[in-house]
């Protein structure tokens, strides 16, 4: 019989189904006797569903704005370079 | 024939579909990646000014390289590596903040093995939590106060939701590492929320 120590140090693996049988079936027999080790379990769960349904929060308006400028000055630098590039076109300013 | 931006991540298993990311402006690179990489360096650093800095840096990386990448998945691998390695340059660079000691979880057992305390149900599950803002600043206030070493593999495994071979190669660990560090932070991560999501005892 597994405690409730040993049940939480193998919630990992019984949570990604990596357990084998062998060693499953001690943490299931406890846990169909043990409401603190569901309830813990229950609330692993929610954790690790809860974290990958994490929003992002916006950006910072300065950032926004920051990265703006970088955009606006690699563009200004590529049309510069095409400029320089083409035999056609007017010189690079 | 080898593809310019295949050799760019090294030997990483791709993420992501490989849609044509070449065929996306700049423009639009930063709208649907710039959200992903200030949340990740936010929530690694836990700290606004860094975390843009970080954000600002790894988008001047990417202008610089968004014409050897082919598809979408050499990108998210690569530009994955680019933001973690910032983050991490930052945070050496930051003077070493007072080391926060957090209750170890599996301390929690009495002598034989048994919860020392009660364990209450929560009293949302995993899809009306998604759903409370509440609920996530709690979320990020608890990330925040992980230790270092546990907030990254976190992040990476259960936000980010990255293969641990690929957080192995992130951050310099085994394998074995990632998965006992997320076992660890899943732990704390539980206790340091149970305050606030535990049901009410009347």
């Amino acid at each position: 019989m597994i405690t409730c120590r040993d049940l939480v140090a193998l919630l990992m693996e019984f949570v990604s189904g990596q357990l084998p049988p062998k060693r499953r079936d001690p943490v299931e027999q406890h846990l169909s006797r043990c409401s603190l080790c569901l309830a813990y379990l229950e609330s692993y769960r929610t954790l690790v569903e809860v974290s990958r349904c994490l929003p992002p929060a916006p950006l910072p308006e300065r950032l926004e704005q920051r990265l703006q400028t970088i955009l606006r000055e690699n563009g200004q630098r590529q049309e510069t370079d095409r400029r320089g590039t083409d035999p056609l076109g007017s010189p690079a300013q | 024939m080898t593809e310019p931006g295949a050799s760019q991540p090294g030997t990483l298993a791709p993420i992501g579909q490989g849609h044509p990311v070449e065929l996306l402006t700049p423009e639009e690179i930063f709208k649907k990646y710039a959200p992903r990489v200030y949340n990740l360096a936010r929530r690694m650093l836990s700290h606004e000014a860094d975390a843009e800095d970080v954000t600002q840096d790894v988008f001047v990386q990417v202008l610089r390289h968004l014409h050897t990448f082919r598809g979408e998945a050499a990108f998210t691998t690569w530009l994955y590596r680019v933001t973690v390695n910032a983050a991490l340059n930052f945070r050496r660079r930051r003077a070493a903040r007072t080391a926060q000691r957090l209750a170890e979880p599996l301390e929690d057992f009495a002598a034989n093995g048994q919860h020392r305390g009660p364990v209450r149900r929560w009293a949302a599950g995993p899809e009306q939590l998604a759903l409370d803002r509440e609920a996530h600043q709690w979320i990020d206030a608890a990330i925040a106060q992980l230790p270092d070493m546990y907030r990254d593999v976190y992040l990476l495994a259960d936000v980010e939701e990255l293969p641990n071979a690929y957080i192995a190669e992130l951050l310099g660990l085994s394998v074995a590492a990632v998965k006992s560090r997320l076992h660890r932070a899943r732990l704390l991560m539980r206790n340091l929320l149970a305050p606030y999501f535990e049901e009410r005892v009347a």
